[in-house]
């Protein structure tokens, strides 16, 4: 861009920035291309696979905001299970056709007015984000004032009463039951479209003033605070909102799988998604991202290691639980000996790719 | 509620609040020295139930000799745990070292499923400690009566070890100053296992007295009691071991009371015993974050 | 009328006493120095004013506003900018961003128009880019500016954490032990540089400060600390030749 005087930067200029600047261009390109490879894996794929195909945009959707909150403000939450919770509730209730809710709630009666709501998926969508932030406001305002392993366990223990309310709230969620029969509304458009946003809403923010200023309580809360940055509202904005899109990926899930209940949003959810973070890279968009795709399809394959294994000449009796010992050692061995993940606190970028292929082609040249 | 009930509540109450302080003292020692969450704790304490019931249902060995070789093979496996998993990341940030001990735990969750088994096993029963006794209308099985006392020796002891004897005093020292005990040539690796150590023996004598009192076993039995024992070691003051105690007894008397209580309540509260240890933990945080033993610190800057 | 003043600031640990009825005033412009022995209370005394410690007793008063019991954060807003001791700096950022971030706080947009990147937001973070490309060309750190800030020397990371501090537009700056760790020959410049800022910036400057030629050659004004007492006040030569500051640098038997 030439010298341009700063009080003449408009929304014309804005927009025209948008499809001339390279950096910009090349992204919206990338974006076509992966629509258009999704689009045909659709096309291709069987349904079991379009499954998974389904959960690596969920988990990049659960990844990122986990890593807003634990990699980019450095606060060390693990109460991710019970906001995906409240999402996946909400949109479910919104979303079911009274019928189906008749149909779910035999043991006590639904209260009369959630009964007969119903409402689109988009809209649904979007109130499970707006509830799961409203979760994340009333429990951050509490516990953000608390540090490391005592605002992981307060954190934990507010995803744990959540799911005790939920699993006693017989006559709004069904209780321990769960609910059946969610809206099969979801699809790899639905999915990736989220994440995709998901992703450019991350990267916009992180490059802006205030990711920067997220970083620099992440690095320094002492100096962050004698730098002017309210540590308090800023934790809370990201927290806050982590939880939409946290809310957002729950909602999803719980379309994608049909059926949801409380147990579904143990720990151990939170804990895969813990996996996913370390694994990319605490505090790297691009690298959790890549680690999304990679873990969710490792569990799945690893899913052999649970069920029977037919060699042809020999046949393995599957051994239950096996998988998430393969899963828990491979966290650890992350975390043992590859600390920094995938990418560290890094990003890939189109200059970083220009740099190295710049670096490579000089290579060849050599030679 | 009559008095009777409330008394046989009490028992209970005294004994699962023993339980849980037992529990809580391996959190409150290891964060005292370490500042880190033994996250695997509570499956330490599973694992030490399950070496009681395969020690007297495989080896068919007399429940003494079940319950020493529990406690033994315990120890091992908390000073084998700390080595594994605790110490290559002695110097990396705390983040790191909080998801290893996550780590290690579901990792020993789901060794146990595939070792022993996704289905509950029955503890099996040893006729004196469940024996009814009934001391003037108050009736209650002996193991309610034995988990306070032996929790009541045990803590005798474990004072004696801590302020009378030499590994004791080191102790101390490392949870003070970690880096000033090193300089003055306390062998600080040996505290710490000897730390876990303790800290799984008193996990073990708990775990045993669990499976006589609550004879269901399950692979995942260890998850909750274990977060909740660390609640009761922060509500307590972490790194205090009287707190510990404290906050184990707080815990057990609160929980039973919900339950107790709930009857004569117009709505059930008893579903959400779980929760009252998570309410707890975020009252006291939000009052007095350091516990109720615990002494204020200043943060250096 | 005095810039920063404070009334009979306390502060007790416990049963220490660290700092006891330290009253301090600060004349526009002036470069004040704040001096003694290790452990004297010092640092303490600068994160009273800024908020990181509430005064036990005392009050802060930065122009006639009682700020006592404002937040860090909102301390820095009034104008009132500080280095640390033990250098503090976003070691994951590069040099560049390490100043850039402290502009966020006079950022007027919200996070929404920063993330759709607003004209207003652009021209905003021009705005903050181009100060931040400035004041490192000052300190003379413009050529690594695309460097991790944990990567650069020691001398180097003082500077930046000056020029972290300057960005925040502070009339009052408080330095921490600015000439930690240097050579005579550096301590000097620094010396320069102190001057130098304190006139292109229009500062106030209270500093903390070991190295006696630093102090002397640059404080109109200086403050000695002994044991969190104020055992002298007044100008360098007056301090220099004070019985009591002599006993306490080099101790009496």
């Amino acid at each position: 861009m030439k010298e341009k005087t700063l009080d003449t930067i408009s929304w014309k200029w804005w927009l025209k920035n948008l499809f001339t600047n390279k950096n910009s261009l090349y992204t919206i390109i990338a974006i076509i291309v992966t629509l258009i490879i999704i689009g045909v894996l659709n096309k291709t794929l069987d349904n079991y696979q379009i499954r998974i195909l389904n959960l690596c945009a969920i988990y990049i959707i659960l990844a990122l905001s986990m890593n807003l909150i634990n990699g980019f403000v450095g606060l060390f939450s693990l109460g991710h299970a019970g906001f995906m919770a409240v999402g996946a509730y909400t949109c479910a209730l919104l979303t079911m056709s009274p019928e189906v809710k008749q149909m779910n709630f035999f043991l006590k009666p639904m209260v009369p007015w959630l009964a007969n709501v119903q409402v689109s998926f988009p809209t649904g969508v979007l109130m499970a984000g707006i509830m799961a932030a409203l979760a994340g406001a009333i429990i951050g305002a509490p516990v953000l004032r608390l540090k490391d392993d005592y605002l992981a366990i307060a954190t934990l223990g507010f995803a744990e009463i959540i799911r005790i309310v939920f699993t006693n709230l017989q006559s709004i969620t069904n209780g321990a039951l769960g609910l059946k029969g969610l809206p099969n509304t979801v699809n790899v458009w639905w999915t990736w479209g989220i994440a995709i946003a998901t992703i450019i809403f991350m990267i916009l923010l992180i490059h802006g003033s205030y990711g920067k200023a997220f970083k620099a309580i992440r690095e320094d809360e002492i100096a962050a605070e004698a730098m002017g940055i309210g540590l308090f509202k800023h934790k809370m904005m990201a927290f806050i909102i982590g939880s939409f899109f946290a809310g957002i990926g729950g909602a999803l899930l719980g379309h994608l799988m049909g059926t949801i209940d409380p147990l579904m949003f143990r720990f151990l959810l939170t804990f895969n998604i813990v996996l996913i973070v370390v694994f990319g890279g605490i505090g790297s968009i691009t690298g959790n991202v890549i680690a999304a795709v990679i873990v969710t399809i490792m569990m799945e394959v690893l899913r052999v290691l649970d069920g029977r294994m037919d060699f042809g000449f020999i046949e393995i009796q599957g051994i239950p639980g096996l998988r998430m010992v393969v899963f828990s050692i491979m966290l650890m061995a992350v975390i043992l000996f590859w600390q920094r993940g995938l990418m560290g606190t890094k990003e890939f970028s189109w200059a970083w790719l220009k740099r190295v292929s710049r670096r490579m082609v000089f290579r060849t040249k050599d030679c | 509620m009559s008095l009777t009930i409330f008394m046989q509540q009490l028992v209970n109450a005294a004994s699962l609040g023993s339980l849980y302080a037992l529990l809580a003292i391996g959190y409150t020692m290891v964060y005292g020295i370490l500042r880190l969450i033994n996250f695997a704790h509570g499956d330490v304490f599973m694992l030490s139930t399950y070496f009681a019931f395969y020690a007297m249902t495989s080896f068919l060995l007399p429940w003494y000799i079940s319950f020493a070789i529990a406690i033994i093979l315990t120890i091992l496996f908390g000073t084998v745990l700390e080595r594994g998993a605790y110490r290559p990341l002695r110097n990396s940030p705390r983040i790191s070292i909080m998801i290893s001990a996550i780590a290690a735990s579901f990792l020993i969750q789901n060794l146990a499923v595939v070792f022993f088994g996704g289905i509950p096993k029955a503890f099996p029963s040893v006729p004196i400690f469940s024996k009814i006794i009934q001391i003037s209308g108050v009736s209650s099985s002996s193991i309610s009566v034995i988990i306070p006392i032996v929790t009541i020796l045990v803590l005798f002891i474990l004072g004696y070890i801590i302020n009378q004897t030499k590994m004791g005093m080191a102790m101390r020292a490392v949870s003070k100053d970690y880096e000033a005990a090193r300089l003055m040539g306390i062998n600080v690796n040996t505290v710490i296992s000897f730390t876990f150590g303790i800290g799984s023996a008193l996990a073990a004598i708990g775990g045993v007295m669990w499976g006589l009192k609550y004879p269901q076993l399950i692979p995942l039995m260890g998850l909750m009691p274990g977060l909740k024992c660390f609640i009761a070691a922060v509500v307590g003051g972490i790194g205090n071991i009287k707190g510990a105690v404290i906050g184990g007894f707080i815990l057990g008397f609160g929980e039973i009371m919900i339950v107790a209580v709930s009857v004569y309540m117009p709505y059930d509260l008893s579903g959400y015993r779980d929760a009252f240890a998570f309410v707890l933990l975020i009252a006291i945080l939000l009052l007095k974050p350091d516990g109720i033993m615990g002494k204020s610190s200043v943060e250096k800057v | 009328m005095a810039i920063l003043r404070t009334d009979n600031i306390t502060m007790k640990f416990g049963g220490l006493t660290a700092v006891s009825n330290l009253k301090i005033n600060l004349e526009e412009n002036q470069i004040v120095g704040l001096i003694g022995p290790n452990g004297a209370g010092k640092t303490t005394a600068f994160n009273m004013i800024t908020g990181v410690y509430l005064p036990t007793e005392g009050k802060v008063f930065y122009k006639d506003m009682d700020i006592t019991r404002k937040k860090p954060h909102e301390i820095t807003q009034f104008g009132i900018a500080r280095t640390f001791q033990n250098i503090r700096l976003f070691k994951e950022l590069t040099v560049l961003d390490n100043v850039f971030v402290a502009n966020h706080l006079r950022l007027k947009s919200n996070w929404v128009s920063s993330v759709i990147k607003t004209p207003r937001y652009i021209t905003k973070e021009k705005e903050m880019h181009i100060k931040s490309l400035e004041l490192l060309e000052k300190v003379g750190l413009i050529h690594v500016k695309d460097e991790d800030s944990y990567s650069l020397p020691y001398g180097m990371q003082r500077r930046l954490e000056i020029a972290r501090a300057l960005a925040t537009d502070p009339k009052v700056l408080l330095l921490d032990e600015p000439a930690a760790g240097m050579n005579p020959q550096e301590s000097q410049d620094l010396m320069g540089f102190i001057a130098r800022i304190r006139d292109d910036f229009n500062l106030t400057i209270l500093m903390i400060e070991h190295h006696m030629q630093v102090v002397m050659g640059v404080c109109e004004k200086i403050y000695v600390l002994d044991y969190g007492i104020t055992i002298a006040e007044g100008n360098p030569f007056e301090i220099q030749n004070n019985q009591k500051v002599i006993e306490a640098y080099l101790g009496v038997d």
